[in-house]
């Protein structure tokens, strides 16, 4: 079968046959310069991209927020960090595929993933923030597997934490992720926490910080090799309230149980030194991933929780408005300290009885006595001699009836009745001038109007606009923003009027309701207030709200302290108990020191 | 013992030592590059090293008539096989394969060396006896080789099997093997592939499947392939220079400096760069055919065509599959990659192919 040739011949067809091989050689080469051509030409700017997503990493860098202090420098609030677990859509190549493995991994709906990915455009390479607060647990789990889990970052964020769960809940607010709702205000962006009430959401402006980022690069195993471009982030602000973290303490202990409100103001300058509302909200279960069962269970109870008391709660005032009632007559002359009157518990008005809150009545009263037992047959016949308008005039006077102006949001009015704001200017009948007088009716007051209300009464007049906040510093500890007191108001009476009103509130505590408020070597004077409801109510406690607003030491006062307990009974046997425990304990070292030096 | 005639060193190819030794000096840039902080690190002496050993090796080779070398082959054959078996004994286990065997300080891979004796033993098989082109000679090369052959496959090194194939084919073509015979031998090859199947080792089937769909698995066998792709692709036309190699740099890129060497190559030279290289590869390669193409003498056509295309195969085999044309198979770029028994294998053959050329005109 050996081809015969001669050996030119087989040269010639060796020749061919190699020639052939080269060419099929060289056919190769070329298809090789093809598709170096294909990648590095017509693909090459895609790939260079993705050689930049490869090793470059984009890190947010949260701004820690800004701290709340109290007037003596303690937090009300502070930070710590806290792990959040954020996807980068650009990073992900096959999304549905590592947001499967991730909720398998942390046990949780891939739906809630998905969706928090849909709300960003797929090329973002700005990290969604998807859940906040990982266990160590979890953290070590997505970060085991994070080859598996390409765009599955664990940010540390600083995160709000509280003295307590419902310390100054109602003052402080709780921050959470910005919602739709906000989004569209254009200010935020996704996954920023925000203030959403008190003065968390107030002063919000100044508290969030802005934060910063870090471009890293990284290697194939997604350890940073250096940081390419840092951006610090700007920490929030630090806000000096006028807030007394140990008052507003031992305000909240004792209304532990009760529903109601406490408000301590500084009668020399309006500084709020506590303002709390009971029951308070849990502010740590609020932030953060909010718990939907734990909302609804909020906006569900009776009790309403997530209520302000102190400034959104309206009630009947009761015989704290005997006050108002006295200053009214005095300035007037209608009423004169002198005059006695004979009660007999019962005061008849054409076909109506009206009833004092003591059986049988008080027998001979002047009005330091009236007011010191609270007397209500005394005050009816004041309050018809003084007319219903003249007493809504004081009223208003002493800033009932008005915003005063605080700066956390949602502050009601209240209501005082006159002729002139009523439909066709209806005057004013009898029946309502007598429970007028006596603080019941149609009037309405917040916890945070008459606190601003007994402030004028110790200071002499000036209704102050409630002050909460000193200043805002900013990090580098220039002021970002101060306030200094604001006068609102002043009522103006003679200065004997005061003298009187403050002596016979003395009398209440010394001798009269008051007296579960007294404190030895130390003056206070208040007023005791038990407010009939309309409202049929099933709690065993019966109707009617306890009040006791006060101040002291009666003759130099620098603390005024109005507690207000809902449905709470006696204001005297309620109220004025809870008033006791803050005197003591903001007095208590003076009054021990005093002690000291009388028996020394 | 050598008689060096003036003739002969007049016919020394200077074009394909130039090309092979400028392919050296880019791999040594390449190897240095991985590392330019270090300063010149160790890898890139151990490399300077191994071309030393390399280039004593083809003057060696040069040196000698060729002949006297093909005639020795059964002796070399033995040496061969030996060394193969000793695999499987004294071998070290790197990545799930034997291919490693130890003498002293140094690891050898015998199949490097294995390719050259194949060479040499088909030479010798083919014209030795009665003929290159008699059935019973062709069938007994086939048994002769098939051994080996076997034994490299069983280690397993497809990669060195594999380039052996085009190898064979080449010099069965050359030396005018009928294109009817040719064709049953493929035909009976392809009947086979299915049965191959079985043979593979799980992560080489992995390598398959990956090849037909790189997505399959990003993270795990495909992802060689993707950061292969991306490292030369982003290269573009120019290249990013040593510094902005950041495939390469950080660690993206899997045998860096090994399997993968052309990429990173391409991601630092960009398609220029590669275009400089691959034309190096191809003077070098065409040199061989030309040198093949001129040789009268048997023995020396079939080790010429040979050492061409068993350097070609290499070339396009390693290129193809860091740029995703063909499957992975563990197979270093003649010249470029680092590692010492492939460079003094490389440098060798080429030894081979100038002491051919040399003696051309006898």
């Amino acid at each position: 079968m050996a081809l015969t040739t001669t050996p030119a011949n087989r040269k010639e067809a060796w020749g061919r046959r190699v020639l052939a091989l080269a060419v099929v050689t060289a056919v190769g080469f070329v298809g090789l310069v093809g598709q170096l051509w294909y990648l590095q030409v017509l693909e090459g700017g895609r790939m260079h991209e993705l050689s930049e997503k490869n090793r470059i990493r984009v890190r947010p860098v949260a701004a820690p927020r800004g701290i709340l202090f109290d007037r003596n420098g303690l937090a009300l609030v502070d930070n710590r960090p806290a792990f959040t677990l954020s996807l980068i859509p650009r990073e992900m190549d096959d999304r549905n595929t590592v947001m499967a493995r991730l909720a398998v991994l942390l046990k949780m709906p891939v739906g809630d993933l998905l969706e928090a990915l849909e709300r960003v455009p797929a090329d973002s390479i700005r990290p969604v923030r998807v859940r906040r607060g990982l266990t160590l647990e979890e953290v070590t789990k997505v970060e085991e597997r994070k080859l598996e889990l390409p765009g599955v970052v664990v940010e540390v964020e600083p995160q709000r934490v509280y003295p307590n769960s419902t310390f100054a809940a109602h003052l402080l607010g709780y921050v959470r992720e910005v919602s739709d709702e906000q989004m569209k205000q254009g200010r935020y962006r996704r996954g920023d926490m925000i203030g959403q009430s008190g003065l968390e959401r107030l002063l919000d402006d100044y508290l969030r910080g802005r934060d910063g980022g870090e471009r890293i690069e990284v290697d194939a195993m997604g350890r940073p090799v250096q940081v390419m471009r840092r951006e610090e982030p700007d920490p929030g602000a630090q806000v000096i309230t006028t807030i007394d973290r140990r008052v507003q303490e031992v305000a909240e202990q004792a209304m532990i149980g009760r529903a109601g409100a406490v408000v301590v103001l500084d009668p020399r300058n309006g500084d709020v030194l506590a303002l709390t509302s009971s029951p308070a909200f849990p502010l740590d279960r609020l932030t953060g991933n909010l718990d939907r069962d734990e909302w609804l269970r909020l906006v569900k109870d009776p009790l309403t929780p997530l209520m302000n008391r102190a400034l959104q709660g309206q009630y009947p005032p009761g015989s704290v408005f005997k006050i108002v009632v006295a200053a009214a007559g005095l300035q007037e002359g209608t009423l004169a300290p002198m005059d006695r009157i004979y009660c007999n518990g019962e005061f008849t008005l054409g076909n109506w009885t009206f009833k004092d809150w003591k059986p049988g009545g008080h027998g001979h009263m002047d009005l330091r006595s009236a007011i010191a037992h609270s007397c209500d047959v005394y005050f009816y016949q004041a309050g018809l001699k003084i007319g219903g308008d003249t007493m809504a005039r004081y009223a208003h006077a002493f800033g009932l009836g008005m915003p005063t102006g605080i700066d956390l949001g949602g502050e009601r009015f209240g209501l005082v009745p006159f002729s002139a704001a009523r439909p066709r200017k209806r005057p004013l009948q009898a029946g309502e001038t007598v429970n007028m007088s006596i603080g019941q009716g149609q009037l309405l007051v917040t916890p945070l109007q008459v606190a601003r209300m007994m402030a004028a009464v110790a200071n002499g007049g000036i209704l102050w606009k409630p002050r909460l906040v000193q200043r805002v510093e900013r990090a580098d500890g220039s002021l970002a923003y101060s306030s200094s007191s604001k006068m609102t108001e002043r009522a103006e009476l003679s200065p004997v009027v005061w003298a009187f009103l403050r002596n016979a509130l003395t009398a209440v505590v010394k001798e009269g309701t008051g007296a579960a408020a007294r404190i030895p070597g130390l003056e206070v004077a208040g007023k005791t207030g038990t407010a009939q409801t309309i409202a049929k109510s099933d709690s065993a406690k019966g109707q009617d709200h306890a009040w006791f607003a006060s101040f002291a030491p009666a003759d130099d006062p620098q603390m005024v302290v109005v507690v207000f307990v809902e449905r709470g009974g006696h204001g005297g046997d309620v109220a004025a108990p809870v008033a006791r425990k803050i005197y003591e304990a903001f007095f208590l070292q003076k009054v021990a020191q005093v002690t000291i030096g009388e028996s020394g | 013992m050598l008689r060096l005639d003036r003739r002969l060193l007049q016919n020394v190819d200077w074009l394909l030592l130039g090309a092979a030794l400028f392919i050296i000096g880019l791999s040594l840039v390449c190897l240095w590059s991985l590392n330019p902080t270090r300063g010149i690190s160790s890898l890139v002496w151990r490399q300077i090293s191994w071309v030393g050993v390399g280039l004593i090796g083809l003057l060696v080779v040069a040196s000698v008539d060729y002949r006297n070398l093909v005639r020795s082959a059964p002796v070399l054959y033995v040496i061969g096989l030996g060394l193969l078996t000793s695999v499987f004994v004294l071998g070290r286990t790197v990545s799930g394969a034997r291919r490693w065997i130890h003498l002293g300080p140094f690891t050898v891979q015998p199949s490097e060396l294995f390719k050259l004796i194949f060479i040499i033993t088909l030479a010798w098989a083919l014209t030795t006896g009665r003929g290159e082109r008699s059935r019973t000679s062709l069938i007994g090369t086939f048994v002769l080789l098939g051994v080996p052959f076997l034994l490299v496959v069983r280690q397993p090194d497809l990669g060195t099997a594999l380039c052996l194939v085009p190898v064979l084919a080449a010099i069965l073509v050359g030396i005018g093997i009928p294109l009817k015979v040719l064709g049953g031998m493929t035909l009976a090859g392809v009947a086979f592939m299915p049965l191959g199947w079985f043979v593979l080792k799980p992560y080489q089937r992995d390598r398959l499947l990956v090849y037909l769909d790189p997505f399959r698995d990003p993270l795990g066998t495909a992802y060689n392939v993707i950061q292969a792709k991306i490292a030369i692709g982003s290269g573009q036309l120019l290249g990013k220079g040593v510094g902005g190699a950041t495939q390469s740099r950080l660690s993206f890129l899997p045998e860096r400096h090994t399997d993968f060497i052309f990429a990173v190559f391409a991601e630092m030279w960009g398609f220029l760069g590669c275009l400089v290289l691959i034309v190096a590869y191809v003077l070098l390669v065409m040199r061989g055919f030309e040198i093949a193409a001129g040789t009268r003498e048997m023995r020396g056509r079939i080790l010429a065509l040979g050492v061409t295309t068993v350097f070609a195969a290499q070339v396009l085999i390693n290129i193809g599959m860091v740029t995703g044309l063909l499957p992975i198979v563990g197979i270093p770029l003649p010249l470029m990659s680092y590692g010492g028994s492939s460079m003094v294998v490389s440098l060798t053959a080429l030894g081979l192919l100038l002491s051919i050329r040399m003696r051309q005109f006898h």
